[in-house]
């Protein structure tokens, strides 16, 4: 009888440690990522040193479409219904105010500190504060650059008048036969071109929420791509043209300047490239006294106001935005840093030695328009440049149509008044 | 006993309702209001800004041209191939009825299903086509990145999907045809091509004109495959209407916009459609005075 | 040779599918010869979620879909072929456009009603909206089938004192049966292939139907090679419906024949 119930004590104890010591073990918070698969490729590492690094929390990475619109739309079918199984976003910089303005993200203020963005390159600061709050934190950034050969000139251009001058002289020569290459087919490339254009001219974009898009500095930037077309340096085919398009055509010595982002470096020196060695870049011409503009692209991790682990997110976020993850980054993928200190570290700089030019065509750098309705107000701009750059348009009568068009689109989606 | 039978008929006809009328109505709403990302998801009257926009919008007109383009190619090509075929299965064959069935397989497949093959058929330089194409030393033809062709290949692709339904709704009417009326005419030496003018075609033109109806309704709405194949590209080039209205909702987050394009739609298959279904009205009284 | 030509064109690019499935990345891509393998297939069945898992889900919206229909479309169309011809006619004139209606453009009232009223990511509630853009056709074709059994036969079953439901049951329904099989047929298809509806309503992973998750793995597509896996993808996801057609061929055509002709 008393070993019975010796026995039942002996079991219960047992049961009770057990019990205790599976709740006191503690428990491991699950974290998950959307990214691009580029981008989720390219972190595989970071990923699995956090996780080691990191017992009580388990990261995991979804590979996200490889277009970048197919990514965004993942996220937000997910977000209308109310729910999302992600906590961070790799978001591009012309997401966020949207996902911002719908409610969806979480102020990374409170949990980053006041100096968050304190160790950030100028011009990586951009797109991710505004109405007064953190919502991203940046994680590589790009920014639009103006290629040149060096072989075919002592110095490259500062102002549209010199580029011109230089392309036809160069091609007078024979030297090359065309003179400049962009991208200016009808999607977001082209906006980033235009952009560049437009403030070197002194024209702005969206101003208050206003659009400034038939001033007479808007309509010179759309009559210089225009004329660059008609007189011969720019080819008529840049209506379809994309970047691996204008790479092509330079890369085979058929321009001596384009305009691409900084991963057509990395291609143009390969070892197998006809110009290796042969390129420089600089930030895009622009008039006396106006600035040489780079549009700013970069990708940046934000929170999902949802998440039920954002103390955990936030390591996740420090931890793959740190100056060791953009240096892994930068050295095995190419993928240029945002963090100040990553750019003047020494070890870098000797690897990457362009990474000082990058540095200051990053703090030229100027933003798309950070507005919600930024996807319509691009659609309907590179719509009407792209009729320009065709000829179809006089480029006074298409600004004039983009710009009713423009604030007809923030009135009726609750812009304005 | 009258209000049994409706009684019967309330819960379909009440989902009915919910179902088709409901939309409308909201959406004739809805195009009155700004409701959009900037408006906090909120619906706020702005009256008739929103058609304003779709009337001043390029990319309405272009997606509108690009679906008509498509819908009319597609129909087309639809209820020639789907006659050809419905003449076919109407002879008396051997293992008629497994090629009917055969026939009728890609009409049962998924859209989406079939479109992610597609892709890889029309794929250049790996797909079969392009393969093929080497092979016998023509130049390659860039199906889906030149903008000029990519509107074909989704044709192609719509057409193989629908045609069964056509060929067998024409089938169908094929077989309502008395025998006796061929034989008839055999007897009176008339060849094939007039038996077809004068005896068929005319008899077969209510169920044409249903399956002409039916089919350019579908393919006014046309989603599904265009997503999938070509997202609407190369450059917007095979983007529809219910793509652009359905992309202004879900990317967008402009739902006042969004439920403004839906309604351009389906007044654009009103239209349509009305004007199909008047012709037959009118032509079946012609006939009718023909008697 | 006509026929040849038929069977070609059908059965064309199915077979290539099945074919594109079962042969390895670098035979795709003609890099390399041979390289015949499952290792397509058994990526996509242990893949996360795994595939059957979509088919799975097809079905059961599938099934509430037909059975939602059924329950509705039978009393209405039995009601349709007993009303007058004037009314009748006029109500069904409607049904017919209605059956022709792209879905597609209802779909953002759709998406609203699920964000309101709680319907999103379950499966069973996409039965309601499926349900609603079936009963056109459903209504069509079962009310042609009532139009065929003669007045008489529920005549006399009045007469021996059967009431609505006895009539149902007994005469009306047993009659009824091939035609309500074509009905579920038809729904059951429209189920498996709906595409817009589901995209919208559904976002959970684990929760899609064949169609929409076919399309997210279009999407995610990294390279335009290997396209083994999604042919592989392909191929499961046509099978279901293959092995559909062909047992219950007549079924299928006779409903689609009806429904259209009678409507």
């Amino acid at each position: 009888m008393a070993q019975r119930w010796r026995l039942l004590l002996v079991t219960f104890s047992v049961a009770v440690l057990l019990t205790v010591g599976a709740l006191a073990r503690p428990q491991i918070e699950p974290v998950s990522v959307l990214m691009p698969a580029p981008f989720a490729d390219a972190t595989t590492e970071l990923v699995s040193a956090f996780n080691r690094s990191h017992p009580r929390i388990a990261l995991s990475v979804t590979r996200g479409p490889l277009e970048t619109e197919a990514v965004s739309d993942l996220a937000i079918s997910s977000l209308l219904l109310g729910e999302s199984p992600y906590d961070l976003l790799l978001m591009d910089v012309s997401w966020t105010p949207k996902y911002a303005a719908a409610g969806w993200l979480e102020p990374l203020d409170r949990w980053l500190g006041p100096d968050a963005l304190g160790d950030l390159a100028p011009g990586a600061e951009l797109g991710n504060a505004f109405s007064g709050q953190l919502w991203r934190f940046p994680l590589v950034a790009d920014m639009g650059l103006l290629y040149w050969r060096t072989d075919l000139m002592a110095a490259p251009p500062r102002t549209p008048a010199e580029l011109v001058a230089i392309s036809r002289r160069l091609q007078r020569e024979g030297r090359v036969p065309w003179g400049y290459v962009w991208q200016g087919k009808q999607y977001e490339g082209l906006s980033c071109v235009v952009l560049e254009v437009l403030r070197g001219f002194g024209g702005h974009w969206l101003v208050k929420n206003q659009p400034q898009l038939d001033s007479p500095a808007a309509v010179a930037a759309a009559s210089w791509l225009q004329d660059l077309v008609r007189q011969g340096i720019t080819p008529e085919a840049v209506a379809n043209m994309g970047e691996p398009e204008a790479l092509q055509l330079f890369q085979a010595g058929d321009a001596a300047f384009m305009r691409n982002w900084p991963y057509a470096w990395a291609e143009l020196n390969k070892p197998d490239s006809p110009l290796r060695g042969k390129v420089a870049f600089t930030t895009m011409v622009s008039e006396e006294g106006e600035p040489h503009a780079a549009t700013q692209g970069s990708w940046g991790f934000s929170m999902l106001a949802g998440s039920q682990h954002k103390a955990a997110a936030v390591e996740v976020l420090r931890f793959l935005t740190s100056a060791e993850a953009q240096k892994q980054l930068n050295l095995r993928w190419g993928y240029t840093p945002t963090r100040l200190s990553v750019f003047e570290d020494p070890e870098l700089r000797a690897a990457n030695p362009v990474l000082t030019d990058l540095q200051q065509a990053l703090a030229a750098a100027v933003l798309r328009p950070l507005s919600p309705v930024y996807a319509q107000l691009s659609d309907l701009l590179y719509r009407d440049v792209n009729t320009v750059i065709t000829g179809d348009e006089s480029a006074p009568t298409a600004m004039r149509a983009l710009q009713s068009n423009s604030e007809r689109l923030l009135r009726s989606s609750g812009g304005q008044g | 006993m009258r209000w049994r039978l409706w009684l019967l008929m309330a819960p379909a006809l009440a989902l009915l309702l919910a179902i088709f009328a409901a939309p409308l109505l909201h959406y004739l709403w809805l195009s009155t209001q700004a409701q959009s990302v900037l408006t906090g998801l909120q619906p706020q009257p702005i009256r008739a800004q929103q058609w304003l926009r779709l009337w001043n919008d390029g990319r309405f007109w272009q997606d509108t041209w690009q679906t008509l383009r498509f819908s009319a190619a597609s129909v087309s090509l639809e209820m020639l191939f789907g006659l050809a075929v419905a003449l076919l299965l109407n002879q008396p064959l051997r293992g008629r009825g497994l090629l009917r069935t055969i026939s009728l397989l890609p009409w049962a497949l998924p859209t989406t299903v079939m479109a992610l093959g597609w892709r890889w058929i029309f794929n250049d330089p790996y797909g079969p086509i392009s393969r093929l194409l080497a092979g016998l030393e023509l130049p390659a033809i860039p199906f889906l990145s030149n903008p000029a062709l990519t509107w074909m290949a989704t044709v192609g692709a719509d057409t193989w999907k629908t045609t069964p339904f056509v060929a067998l709704l024409l089938l169908a009417g094929l077989q309502t045809i008395p025998a006796d009326l061929y034989e008839a005419a055999a007897l009176e030496g008339a060849t094939p091509w007039k038996t077809l003018r004068r005896i068929t075609l005319p008899l077969l033109t209510p169920y044409l004109l249903i399956a002409l109806l039916f089919r350019l309704a579908q393919a006014l709405g046309v989603f599904d495959l265009i997503q999938v194949l070509t997202g609407g590209g190369p450059a917007g080039s095979t983007e529809s209407l219910a793509l652009y209205a359905y992309l202004n909702a879900m990317r967008f987050l402009d739902f006042g916009y969004s439920a403004t394009l839906l309604l351009g739609s389906f007044a654009i298959l009103l239209i349509l459609c009305g004007a199909g279904a008047l012709i037959w009205r009118w032509s079946l009284r012609w006939q009718g005075s023909l008697r | 040779m006509a026929r040849l030509m038929l069977l070609l064109w059908s059965l064309g690019p199915m077979l290539w599918q099945l074919y594109s499935s079962l042969r390895s990345s670098e035979a795709l891509s003609g890099l390399g010869a041979g390289g015949w393998t499952f290792e397509n297939y058994r990526q996509l069945l242990q893949g996360d979620p795994p595939f059957l898992t979509y088919l799975i889900n097809s079905v059961v919206v599938g099934a509430s879909s037909t059975a939602l229909t059924l329950a509705l479309a039978v009393p209405c169309a039995y009601a349709l072929s007993r009303l007058g011809r004037r009314q009748a006619r006029a109500l069904t004139a409607l049904v017919a456009a209605a059956a022709a209606f792209p879905a597609v453009l209802l779909f953002l009232a759709l998406l609203e009603l699920a964000r309101d009223w709680h319907l999103a990511n379950q499966l069973l509630a996409l039965s309601l909206p499926y349900a609603g853009l079936c009963l056109p056709l459903a209504i069509l074709l079962l009310q042609a089938a009532f139009a065929d059994i003669p007045i008489e036969l529920e005549e006399a079953a009045l007469i021996e004192g059967m009431g609505l439901w006895q009539r149902l049951r007994w005469i009306l329904l047993p009659l009824m049966a091939p035609a309500m099989a074509s009905s579920a047929l038809l729904v059951f298809l429209f189920s498996w292939n709906e595409y817009p509806i589901a995209l919208t309503w559904l976002s959970r992973t684990e929760l899609l139907t064949l169609a929409p998750a076919m399309a997210r793995i279009a999407g995610s597509s990294v390279y335009t090679i290997p396209y083994g896996a999604f042919a592989a993808a392909t191929v499961l996801g046509s099978a279901p419906l293959i092995l559909l057609m062909l047992l219950f061929q007549r079924q299928i055509i006779s409903g689609l024949t009806q429904g259209a002709i009678k409507g």
